[in-house]
């Protein structure tokens, strides 16, 4: 696992830092010791957060679960079967899937585009635009539900596929426009001088040049989007009135019955199985980076 | 790409005359039509609501009532005790909390063993993509009274505790450390792997111990992505809902009642859309006065043009 | 035709008999197809969704399943149409039980929706238990003080059990409130509104006393810890872990609380019906009728917007007729609002605390449930919670009680007779 800065050379380093370099090099061996004590606590942090997670995985295999930690007696997939149909899991997954994957999407163009000229040019407005950006992350979307729902009725996106997804592409797009916009002030615009020289357009320079190189980074702003969304409950359930169109985060609700009672087992089995595809997308993605999340110029401000 | 470049023009930036500037911004196009179909109408709709004693069920009509919303927030104990909490919870949570040991993590990690490194990384950022309704329900198992953290106590010779009952913002703010540390972890640990050992080790030839050098040399070369950082976790936990709703849904006494709960209970369980859109417009404010602060005192300002 | 209705949870009760009414109403009307629209949320978001859908003749359903917990203030918004010119040509209407036409009723005195079944409150109890604290497997209080006396033997005798299960505070939302302050307030003479002058009552005794016997109950460690009842998911440990597990002598509880141990409940639990004993709730001093319930329940409702509201009302009088109300109350272990469901053998058969629980609808009592109720049902959970933690005595709890109704209800308030 190394951590990787986007895939732009490292700036040489200066022929003054040879000799402490060297002589570093000498006191190495009494560092074993600092080692072991590092990967000890590291260790140690892990377990703490390793505690919460033993409820769900024990509990998913009970079918007599409450919320206290027991070992399952006997272990059993009852849980699961009960959870795996069509109703429960199979359609509810496919369409958090459309959802999330098509606003993902949708978000991840959005926002390179919008970055582009953010990141290349200058302008009077572009301050203001950046702030107002930033400011909008912090809103809380449940607040403005109920005139977006007037609004679809009366534009007809209501119930529609397409009017969610580009409602939760909207909501995502603000932290991503600031990620990306970030993540490309970190490509170096002597390269794309060299394209522009030999006559490409500043759209092709982007696809060309500058994606290449931010692609670590945008994958981050895209895990980073469709978990958001994947876990948002109240977005879909408000602008999806048939049930056949409810994604996971929706469904989780199945698990709660009349009064209130809740059948843990099998909730703990669903929650596992509603986190799979957010942890398989970050180990993909995260294979493909090296091992680990290139943060890089996203966040120097 | 590192650090040491400082100020704007990073990018070779250069101004240019209006009918170009149009040409040029063209490909914001997609990103404001959304922003402003989708988000900004209805961000206007509910400033005016906040107005309006507007109600989703009973006495309908939505008549102007001017500031009344506002004065009945600032007059409510309730209210006081809600924004005491959201900047207790953002606080302890995002500033103290998942900054910091996002930070110890990540320097940690840059001597860990790869393997290490790899199965720490794993459990960390597993627990920032399980669903909040997930964390919340991980955390209320832990913490609860027959939970696994006081069977573990008990099995030490520990007494029980029962902060979700004695001090259920610590219970939540310390769930939403579990839960977001990920972020700051992959934020800093790209950061500090910008910074060249070189410095550091000369540094050290200097004579300066693994304090002076963390706090003179390291910290201060990722400052900016300290402070990048603080501002977006301050705005996004500014608005968690769902973790503190699952674990508590505000309670005992309103005492983890931040202003997304008060909110979206006064709102959706009270049906008072009025006053419960003001209080949205609050946290929003907080959200700003917080990012000014950041602004401020890192002078970030001029480094987003 | 759409209908809408909540569904709980994976309980796929609802839906099936829904679905077969659904087949059956089609092949009657020839053109008319029924869309069935479950909305699977917790009940604030069920009716947040429903009113947002209501409002506009584009999205409105046509026949929609109110919770009478809310039916009030969605008739007082505008969005359910009266349905008396259709109950008056429907004969079958006077088979339902008084106490629960109420329930759809508004203040206008118009109908607004059929009750299609409810829920009554009372005592349940292990008489195992109650054996080893010398009590009669027959245990029948009669006044607030037998269930203390119990309650005080249980603590003396059996260790290590929550002699009395009484909910409070705010985590547990209206389950406190109903199967908590307001079994107890009913029991008193006073009520938290005064339907005559269509008032909201402040100042009262019972409202007092009510708040006394849970200090007492709580002070005294008969019944849960405070750290217990605060706990939002406490009914759900109750019903479902500690009285299976014998952990709970007495347990003021509703007429479902089998749900959880039938094969198809979260916790199956074959010989609840042995070990455990039902009885109703008693009134403070015994005094008549000796005995008190609260209800909630469900209606089918037309709202204003609603397309075909004569198709709907077709539908509604199929799934309020005898044979569907029957399948309904035994599935969903329901507590029937027809005279003659109750009265048939099947229902009383079907499970053995039917009979009982069903026989508390006459003298029971339904919430006023009016637009305000919500955020006054959350000052009685304050209330309560004020008290049990011990943060302000019986008077001043009260007295803020008084206050806040007074803030949420304006001019809508009335002084208790003798206050």
């Amino acid at each position: 696992m190394t951590t990787e800065s986007p895939a732009v050379p490292a700036p040489p380093a200066a022929p003054a830092l040879a000799g402490a370099r060297r002589a570093a090099r000498g006191r190495r061996s009494s560092h074993v010791v600092g080692k072991g004590v590092v990967n000890l606590v590291l260790l140690l942090i892990a377990a703490c957060f390793v505690v919460p997670l033993l409820w769900v995985v024990l509990a998913a295999f009970d079918e007599s679960a409450g919320l206290s930690v027991s070992w399952p007696q006997p272990w059993s997939l009852g849980n699961f079967e009960a959870v795996l149909n069509t109703d429960t899991t199979y359609r509810p997954m496919l369409n958090g899937f459309i959802l999330c994957g098509g606003a993902t999407i949708i978000t991840i163009a959005a926002s390179v585009l919008a970055a582009y000229p953010l990141s290349r040019y200058q302008s009077r407005y572009k301050r203001p635009f950046m702030l107002t950006i930033l400011f909008t992350t912090g809103l809380p979307i449940t607040a403005i539900m109920v005139p977006v729902y007037g609004m679809f009725v009366q534009v007809d996106l209501i119930d529609t596929y397409l009017g969610t997804i580009l409602f939760m592409a909207t909501t995502s797009l603000p932290i991503s426009i600031w990620l990306t916009k970030n993540f490309m002030d970190a490509v170096p615009i002597e390269l794309e001088e060299a394209a522009w020289t030999d006559g490409a357009s500043p759209m092709q320079a982007l696809r060309r040049i500058v994606l290449p190189l931010m692609w670590p980074g945008m994958s981050v702003v895209a895990i980073y989007t469709f978990i958001h969304l994947w876990g948002n409950f109240f977005v879909p359930f408000i602008l999806l009135l048939s049930n056949d169109n409810l994604p996971a985060s929706v469904s989780i609700f199945t698990f709660f019955s009349q009064y209130g009672q809740v059948v843990y087992g099998q909730l703990a089995a669903y929650s596992v199985i509603y986190s799979l595809p957010a942890l398989l997308l970050y180990l993909v993605l995260s294979r493909r980076l090296g091992g680990a999340f290139a943060f890089g110029g996203a966040v120097k401000g | 790409m590192s650090t040491l470049t400082v100020g704007p023009g990073r990018g070779g930036t250069r101004r240019a005359p209006a009918p170009v500037a149009l040409m040029r911004g063209l490909p914001l196009a997609p990103a404001v039509f959304l922003l402003g179909a989708f988000l900004a109408w209805p961000v206007v709709y509910c400033v005016w609501a906040a107005f309006t004693d507007m109600a989703l069920t009973g006495a309908s009509g939505a008549d102007f009532v001017g500031f009344e919303n506002f004065t009945r927030a600032f007059t409510s104990a309730e209210f006081h005790q809600s924004v005491f909490l959201t900047v207790v919870f953002t606080v302890l949570s995002a500033i103290i909390g998942q900054n910091v040991l996002g930070m110890v993590l990540a320097l940690l990690m840059r001597s860990g063993h790869r393997v290490v490194r790899a199965v720490v990384s794993a459990i960390v950022i597993g627990a920032w993509v399980l669903p909040e309704v997930v964390a919340g329900y991980l955390w209320m198992a832990l913490l609860g009274d027959g939970g696994s953290l006081n069977e573990m106590l008990g099995a030490v010779g520990l007494p029980p505790q029962n902060w979700l009952y004695t001090a259920p913002i610590l219970a939540v703010s310390i769930a939403n450390v579990w839960r977001g540390t990920a972020f700051s972890m992959l934020v800093y640990s790209a950061a500090l792997s910008e910074v060249p050992k070189e410095i550091e080790e000369a540094a050290t030839v200097d004579g300066a111990g693994p304090a002076r050098r963390l706090f003179s040399v390291t910290l201060p070369m990722v400052r900016r992505s300290i402070a990048t950082n603080l501002m977006l976790i301050t705005l996004q936990t500014l608005s968690v809902f769902g973790l503190i709703w699952t674990m508590t849904r505000g309670g005992p006494s309103n005492q983890s009642a931040t202003l997304p709960i008060y909110a979206y209970v006064q709102a959706f369980q009270f049906s008072d859309l009025g006053y419960g859109t003001a209080l949205a417009l609050v946290l929003l404010l907080i959200g700003g006065v917080f990012s000014l602060i950041y602004l401020r005192a890192l002078r970030l300002g001029e480094s987003m043009t | 035709m759409t209908v809408t209705f909540r569904q709980f949870g994976n309980d796929r009760v609802m839906e099936n008999f829904l679905k077969d009414a659904k087949a059956e109403f089609e092949q009657a009307h020839a053109g008319t197809t029924i869309d069935l629209q479950p909305i699977v949320a917790s009940n604030d978001d069920y009716s947040t969704k429903l009113q947002l859908q209501m409002r506009s003749p584009r999205t409105s359903p046509d026949l929609v399943y109110e919770d009478t917990f809310l039916i009030n203030s969605d008739i007082e918004a505008g969005y359910l149409r009266p349905l008396d010119e259709y109950i008056s040509a429907w004969p079958e209407w006077n088979n339902f039980v008084d106490t629960a036409k109420a329930a759809g009723r508004a203040l206008d005195g118009k109908t607004y929706g059929i009750p299609t079944g409810t829920d009554t409150r009372g005592i349940w109890f292990n008489k195992e238990i109650l054996a080893r604290a010398g009590l009669p497997a027959e245990w029948q209080p009669t006044t607030w003080n037998d269930l203390l006396t119990a309650a005080r033997a249980i603590k003396a005798a059996v260790p290590d059990v929550i002699p009395l299960s009484i909910y409070a505070g705010t985590p547990l939302g209206e389950a406190a409130s109903m199967q908590g302050f307001e079994m107890l307030l009913y029991g008193t003479g006073d009520t938290l509104y005064d339907h005559a002058s269509q008032k909201w009552v402040v100042g009262s005794q019972g409202f007092k006393d009510a708040l006394q016997f849970l200090q007492t109950v709580y002070s005294e460690g008969l019944g849960a810890t405070p750290q217990q009842v605060l706990n939002p998911n406490w009914n759900d440990t109750v019903a479902q872990e500690l009285i299976p597990k014998g952990g709970v002598a007495i347990a003021v509880e509703g007429s479902w609380l089998s749900n959880n141990w039938l094969e198809s409940g979260a916790n199956p639990w074959p010989q609840w019906n042995t070990v455990m004993g039902w009885t109703a709730m008693p009134t403070k001093d015994g005094q008549a009728p000796g005995k008190v319930s609260m209800s909630g329940g469900w209606t089918w409702a037309i709202p204003q917007n609603a397309d075909n509201p004569d198709a709907a009302w077709e539908f509604s009088r199929l799934l309020n007729d005898k044979a569907h109300q029957l399948k309904f109350a035994i599935d969903e272990v329901q507590i029937p609002v027809r005279k003659d469901v109750t009265a048939d053998p099947t229902y009383a058969q079907a499970n053995p605390s039917n009979e009982f629980f069903a026989s508390l609808v006459p003298i029971t009592t339904y919430r006023p449930a009016y637009a305000v109720y919500p955020r006054i049902s959350n000052e009685i959970q304050v209330a309560t919670e004020s008290v049990i933690t011990g943060s302000a005595d019986v008077a001043t709890a009260a007295g803020h009680y008084d206050n806040q109704v007074r803030t949420i209800a304006g001019d809508a308030v009335v002084a208790a007779a003798g206050s």
